[in-house]
């Protein structure tokens, strides 16, 4: 069973009847964790295994770290970012056994001290999002280095650092970029972060897509699936990108596609997805047009310089007015944070079901062990046996 | 509850509807409503809020009252503490509910804004006396348009109605891109379930159905349709979609949304066919397009899954889950339409109702259409507040549109 649940630090034990009614509702729309990864990891791999779980930390995670507890690991999890925690879950979560840091809203002290005692409980294993996990471990406790058998990681944005660190010659251990598997980044980000985010905009602001024009930076995975699901409500999309190749994919999708200054003056909306951070800087913040909407849809809360908005006035839950120096208002969502999840229930179950499968069955193969040091991918069987399932619970063949 | 949360939703809504903006100046500069008695029996929700805050500013006695599955209580406090007499809370009874719409009519309105002509019903049957001071009454929905078209046929409306709904400005906007963005954003926001792959059956293919269609269709479903009208059935044909029974559509759903705007749009016998896991949601008005008292009698059990989701063990192994209790889904979980749709549809309203207490004593005791040039009007104004312009008939084109003589 997992680690001293009595250890957590969360918001409120008795909101767990709540979070466990969340957690049951993913279960019920969960068919591939439970048909093929409790399967797999039926064979008591990570029995004993000290598995650390570093992201988002609502219902659908929390089926995860629960599969995993119940398949013998030692789970303790924290969030990945405290605007995106959700407190009935993590009660529900403690109530399982499993031992929890996290508390939505955390102060920065608070939300580096949650993962500082993540950390501390020396993971062989760490799923992690952002790699905001795998790096404090290296930065401020060098000493569980060693520990460490490997990490998974969910986003663009940690695969990239991993990546970095791997070039610095940091990366000692295997890290499998789960971001970067079929089943992951071909739903999740395009369909699940799509979906999620035009959604939350929709309920923060009560506003129609309809007839409105998106400006989308960053035409990765995020972004095609934000400017399809806006154009398919209704919408127009400008695409903002720095990299040639996929402009051109933006051309041919049908997307105006123009640079940053062009793009923002006739935008109702602009969503960053660039994974990176500075996407919407305080430079271009004049060019933007009153009445604006900005959202956030990438993993950094960076993305748009929400300093340089200056402090804002609440209109409604999750939407804040900044005025700009000449009189224009724009409206800011969720705070600059991951709109989808601050200010609403992030993925579609479904999405996660694929993604967190991936990271099952990454966490299964390095509690096997022998992996080489490094970035890899999750390898292409493993990846597609997932589709194959998912594809069979939805009573579709393949073949003649 | 508070009406902090609700004032900020209202002040939202008004930020977002400036054609109902200019109406409210224009009512107040002409005075057209002040000391006038208007009830408003509309969803309790920041945008009614607003029409109701803005007709009451232009110096209108307003009552306002609805069934509570549709009352945001922090908006209703809110809406009290502007001045406006509220009749509703949320999980009311339909007792409650009655005595309510009583009050109102006890206020005895000069003009009711209806919402399945509800109080109109009811001002012609049991509360009479309220007639005697009531103008007429403006309608929002398709389906009391139709009743109060059954009522003109035999005889028994007594006052002009404005089918407020039937306004080119409110339908084709309102029933078609508002119910469709909400009631599909409704069923997302209740389940955290994924639209992309999902069979989407629409039952019903008038403008709600058809603004849920396309909706659906844009974040990736697998749309299916079904109708009893053969002209709506072939336009969801041409449109691309996939027409069937209600049986057989059921037996593949994934999702089913009920838009016909009648009650038993679902016949047992599709209930039946329901694979386990489908979602059941109604986004037309009538509370009954499906019968959630005839799944609770054949249910085996029930319970609420999440906030707005209730399982219905049908058998052993086949649960349907309803989404928002059968009562229109974006209202019972949602918000509501988008602002901006509002916008339109309640410029309709306000103008309806300024035309009843202006011409109603020279109108018939029929259903009307809004005048055509106040329909217009509304239309101008929001393309002149989205800042876009267009082109006016030239002078050739008007003599040729007006002329009936064969061209050489």
């Amino acid at each position: 069973m997992s680690r001293a649940p009595e250890r957590s630090r969360i918001a409120d034990p008795s909101l767990a009847d709540a979070g466990e009614q969340r957690i049951a509702w993913v279960a019920r729309n969960s068919p591939v964790l439970d048909l093929l990864a409790r399967r797999r990891l039926a064979d008591g791999a990570l029995r004993g295994k000290r598995v650390a779980v570093v992201v988002h930390l609502e219902a659908k995670t929390a089926y995860l770290a629960t599969l995993l507890a119940e398949t013998g690991a030692e789970v303790v999890c924290a969030g990945s970012n405290p605007a995106t925690t959700q407190d009935a879950v993590c009660a529900a979560l403690v109530r399982r056994g499993v031992e929890v840091h996290a508390v939505r809203g955390a102060s920065p002290d608070e939300f580096e001290a949650d993962l500082l005692a993540v950390a501390d409980t020396a993971p062989e294993i760490v799923i992690d999002d952002g790699a905001e996990l795998t790096i404090r471990i290296l930065e401020h406790r060098p000493e569980l280095v060693a520990r460490l058998r490997g990490v998974s990681e969910e986003t663009t944005t940690g695969v990239a650092r991993l990546r970095a660190l791997e070039a610095a010659g940091r990366l000692t251990f295997p890290a499998i970029a789960a971001n970067d598997a079929w089943s992951k980044h071909l739903y999740d980000n395009r369909y699940g972060t799509g979906q999620s985010t035009l959604q939350a905009i929709m309920r923060l602001t009560n506003l129609a897509v309809a007839g409105r024009r998106f400006c989308v930076i960053g035409y990765g995975w995020v972004g095609k699936g934000l400017a399809r699901y806006a154009e398919g409500l209704g919408g127009s999309v400008t695409v903002v990108e720095v990299d040639p190749v996929p402009a051109l994919e933006a051309h041919l999708d049908g997307h105006r596609v123009a640079p940053l200054y062009e793009a923002l003056p006739d935008a109702d909306v602009v969503v960053t997805a660039t994974g990176s951070v500075d996407a919407l800087p305080a430079h271009a913040l004049p060019q933007l047009k009153d009445g604006c909407l900005l959202a956030n849809a990438g993993h950094d809360d960076r993305e748009i310089d929400t300093g340089a908005l200056g402090p804002g006035d609440g209109v409604r839950p999750g939407v804040t007015r900044h005025h700009l120096t000449d009189g224009r208002r724009v409206y800011l969502l969720a705070g600059g944070r991951l709109v989808n999840i601050a200010g609403g229930d992030g993925h579609p179950i479904e999405i996660m079901d694929l993604s967190f499968s991936v990271q099952a069955l990454a966490a299964h193969l390095i509690a096997c062990g022998g992996l080489a040091p490094g970035v890899q991918r999750l390898p292409a069987e493993l990846d597609r046996e997932i589709a194959r399932t998912k594809l069979a619970t939805l009573g579709i063949e393949l073949g003649l | 509850m508070s009406g902090l949360d609700g004032a900020g939703k209202i002040e939202w809504a008004k930020t977002w509807m400036p054609v109902l903006g200019a109406v409210r100046e224009q009512l107040v500069e002409e005075g057209a409503v002040r000391g006038r008695r208007v009830a408003v029996i509309l969803p309790i929700e920041p945008k009614t809020a607003y029409l109701a805050a803005m007709l009451a500013e232009a110096g209108a006695e307003v009552a306002v009252a609805f069934q509570g599955s549709m009352v945001h209580d922090d908006v209703a406090a809110a809406l009290a503490a502007r001045g406006v007499e509220v009749f509703a809370r949320r999980g009311s009874t339909p007792e409650e509910e009655l005595r309510s719409f009583a009050e109102v009519l006890s206020r005895r309105p000069e003009v009711v804004i209806d919402d399945r002509a509800d109080v109109i019903r009811l001002a012609h049957t049991t509360h009479r006396e309220a007639l005697a001071d009531l103008i007429g009454a403006s309608e929002e929905t398709t389906s009391g348009v139709l009743a109060l078209r059954a009522m003109e046929a035999d005889g028994t409306l007594e006052v002009p109605c404005i089918a407020a709904n039937d306004a080119r400005c409110k339908y084709l906007f309102d029933n078609r891109y508002g119910s469709g963005q909400s009631t599909v954003a409704a069923v997302m926001d209740a389940t955290n379930l994924l639209v992309a792959g999902k069979r989407f059956v629409v039952v019903g293919y008038g403008w709600v159905g058809k603004g849920i269609a396309r909706r659906a269709r844009g974040l990736g479903a697998e749309v299916i349709v079904c109708e009893v009208d053969p002209f709506a059935a072939l336009e969801a044909h041409h449109d691309g979609f996939a027409v069937m029974t209600a049986e057989a559509a059921c037996s593949v759903a994934d999702i089913v949304m009920t838009a016909t705007g009648t009650r038993a749009s679902l016949p047992p016998a599709a209930i039946e066919r329901l694979r386990d896991g489908a979602l059941l949601a109604n986004a037309g008005a009538v509370d009954d397009e499906f019968s959630v008292a005839a799944l609770r009698d054949r249910a085996l059990e029930a319970h609420r899954v999440r906030e707005h989701v209730e399982e219905f063990v049908l058998d052993p192994d086949r649960s349907v889950f309803v989404v928002g209790d059968g009562v229109v889904v974006n209202l019972s979980a949602g918000e509501g339409h988008p602002v901006e749709i509002m916008d339109l549809t309640f410029s309709v309203q306000a103008l309806a109702a300024r035309h009843l207490l202006r011409h109603g004593a020279e109108l018939e005791p029929r259903v009307h259409l809004l005048p055509h040039e106040i329909d217009e009007g509304i239309a101008f104004r929001k393309l002149e507040a989205l800042g876009l312009a267009i082109d006016a008939l030239s002078e050739e084109q008007l003599r040729f549109r007006s002329s009936w003589e064969p061209f050489a």
